[in-house]
């Protein structure tokens, strides 16, 4: 059983149908994660930024006004919302459709902040993010092309390693890797993290790993190097 | 033994260890630059200070957020050590800790509301950059071994002798992440001294204590795997003379280099992580 090789022990499964989500110890932890972030995120205040002030010796607060603060909290709770749900399903349809969502929700928490700088780097990620959206559905399209199940469960039990399935892997890759801004598309984001709102872009970069992690998970599921 | 006392006694000593190779650790770098240098037990001592220090907080931080934050940094690296020694699960768990712990680093610096911190969060940002290809060394001992589970990569160096010798550009890899670990290291962009402490300015007392705490446990961890998945399991005895040797190995590049601008720290990292992946896979292959 590759799931029990690659994620650790399987502590059980939930039958729905053709989709059977699977529960091992990586998955749980993620999952647990990903909540646990974003109750803090949903509780939690917003930092005061303290910046040197331009020609003179006094320093300049940059805070989080009320009403950018209430719409980029409800956004940082989607995120989360989606980051544990792809942590946690057993369907790689599912799977693409919470990272497009993670992407979408993120820029959404950034473009709320009047910053140009910041508002020039999220333009750029958000240019990235949906062109990446096509290769992300379309890898997740051939792999039920080509096998017949979206259900990573059912993958999992799979004998061999159609060749379209390895080509799905790679526009998977270049999906999530557009969607989370991964390097080299992370110069660009790390521009958007220089504004105030600690907690908001902490689902951004929590996001961004966890999907990342998960991803390698699901590419040596459905991949059968052995 | 009892599970919850197995736990106890590796987290202790995860604690104890890597706190002492820390100290180990600048005791080589000092007498490389002809200094004296503190006690080995200096920073031991330093962790422990903290928890008699008066906690405060600035006024501009993000609570709850802020507290909370260094307070999951220690019980992230408390499971890293369950996942790890106690039941040898697998080595993608272990991944998902280190994403969390660079989560958790970039933030305790961006919530106090310093400038300093703030630099080093998004130097965070830029080094996870780099430090997740690192990491694709799990996928390529993946590919050698057909597993992640620790206990069975273990049981497979048993059988087929060391990966070191079988997959040496994977284990140059981990050793640069680990290396970027190291306070003091070219690569340690997020504490680099321009930013005073980086992301533990606005830390003070418990907090502070926490954080170094988590540090340590961190060291001894990063070497437990490297020495785990590349050499195998260890007695005890096997595990101390390994983590002293590759602490004095750190330590020697520490000593002798300056900590890089972190646009080159990063592309000096992913050259690495360049070089080892595909390097790697043309082993495996040929």
């Amino acid at each position: 059983m590759d799931i029990a090789t690659i994620s650790g022990q399987l502590l059980g499964t939930i039958p729905l149908g053709d989709i059977v989500p699977y529960i091992t110890p990586f998955n749980l932890f993620m999952f647990a994660g990903a909540l646990t972030f974003t109750l803090l995120i949903a509780i939690s205040r917003t930092e005061t930024q303290v910046e040197a002030g331009f020609g003179s010796l006094k320093d300049r607060e940059v805070k989080v006004g009320i009403k950018e603060f209430r719409i980029r909290r409800f956004l940082a709770i989607i995120c989360g919302l989606a980051t544990a749900g792809a942590m946690i399903t057993g369907d790689l349809f599912n799977f693409t459709l919470f990272v497009a969502l993670i992407g979408i929700v993120n820029i959404g928490i950034v473009s709320a902040v009047k910053q140009i700088d910041v508002l020039d780097a999220a333009f750029q990620y958000g240019l990235i993010a949906m062109m990446a959206s096509l290769p992300l559905f379309g890898g997740a399209a051939l792999v039920l092309a080509s096998t017949g199940t979206l259900s990573l469960f059912q993958l999992s039990q799979a004998t061999f390693t159609p060749v379209m399935v390895t080509f799905a892997s790679v526009l998977l890759i270049l999906g999530v890797a557009g969607e989370t801004g991964v390097a080299p598309f992370y110069a660009t984001k790390a521009e958007m993290f220089r504004t105030p709102g600690s907690p908001f872009i902490l689902i951004i970069h929590l996001s961004s790993l966890l999907v990342i992690v998960r991803t390698i998970e699901i590419l040596l599921i459905i991949n059968k190097p052995f | 033994m009892n599970l919850m006392a197995n736990i106890l006694l590796n987290v202790i000593i995860a604690f104890l260890v890597g706190s002492l190779l820390f100290g180990y650790q600048r005791k080589i770098m000092a007498r490389i630059q002809t200094r004296p240098g503190p006690p080995i037990i200096q920073h031991l001592l330093h962790t422990l200070k903290f928890y008699i220090k008066e906690s405060t907080f600035p006024k501009t931080a993000a609570m709850p957020f802020y507290v909370a934050i260094a307070s999951m940094l220690c019980a992230i690296w408390v499971s890293a050590v369950i996942v790890g020694p106690v039941i040898e699960g697998s080595l993608l768990l272990i991944f998902a800790i280190y994403a969390l712990h660079k989560i958790v680093e970039h933030n305790a610096g961006s919530s106090s509301g310093s400038p300093y911190g703030k630099l080093s969060c998004v130097r965070a940002v830029f080094s996870a950059a780099a430090e997740v290809p690192l990491f694709a060394v799990l996928v390529i001992i993946y590919l050698k071994t057909g597993t992640m589970v620790i206990g069975e990569i273990i049981n497979y160096q048993t059988i087929n002798g060391p990966l070191i010798y079988a997959i040496p550009l994977a284990a140059a890899m981990f050793f640069v992440l680990i290396l970027s670990k190291a306070p003091y290291s070219p690569f340690a962009i997020t504490k680099g001294k321009d930013i005073i402490s980086g992301y533990e300015t606005e830390h003070f007392g418990v907090l502070r204590g926490y954080l170094m705490i988590s540090e340590s446990i961190a060291w001894y961890m990063l070497l437990w795997v490297f020495l785990t998945v590349f050499i195998g399991g260890l007695s005890p005895i096997g595990y101390l003379i390994g983590m002293v040797a590759i602490s004095t190995v750190v330590a020697f590049i520490n000593a002798t280099t300056p900590i890089l601008n972190p646009n080159h720290s990063i592309m000096m990292q992913v050259t690495f992580a360049f070089i080892g992946i595909v390097g790697s896979i043309i082993l495996i292959l040929i």
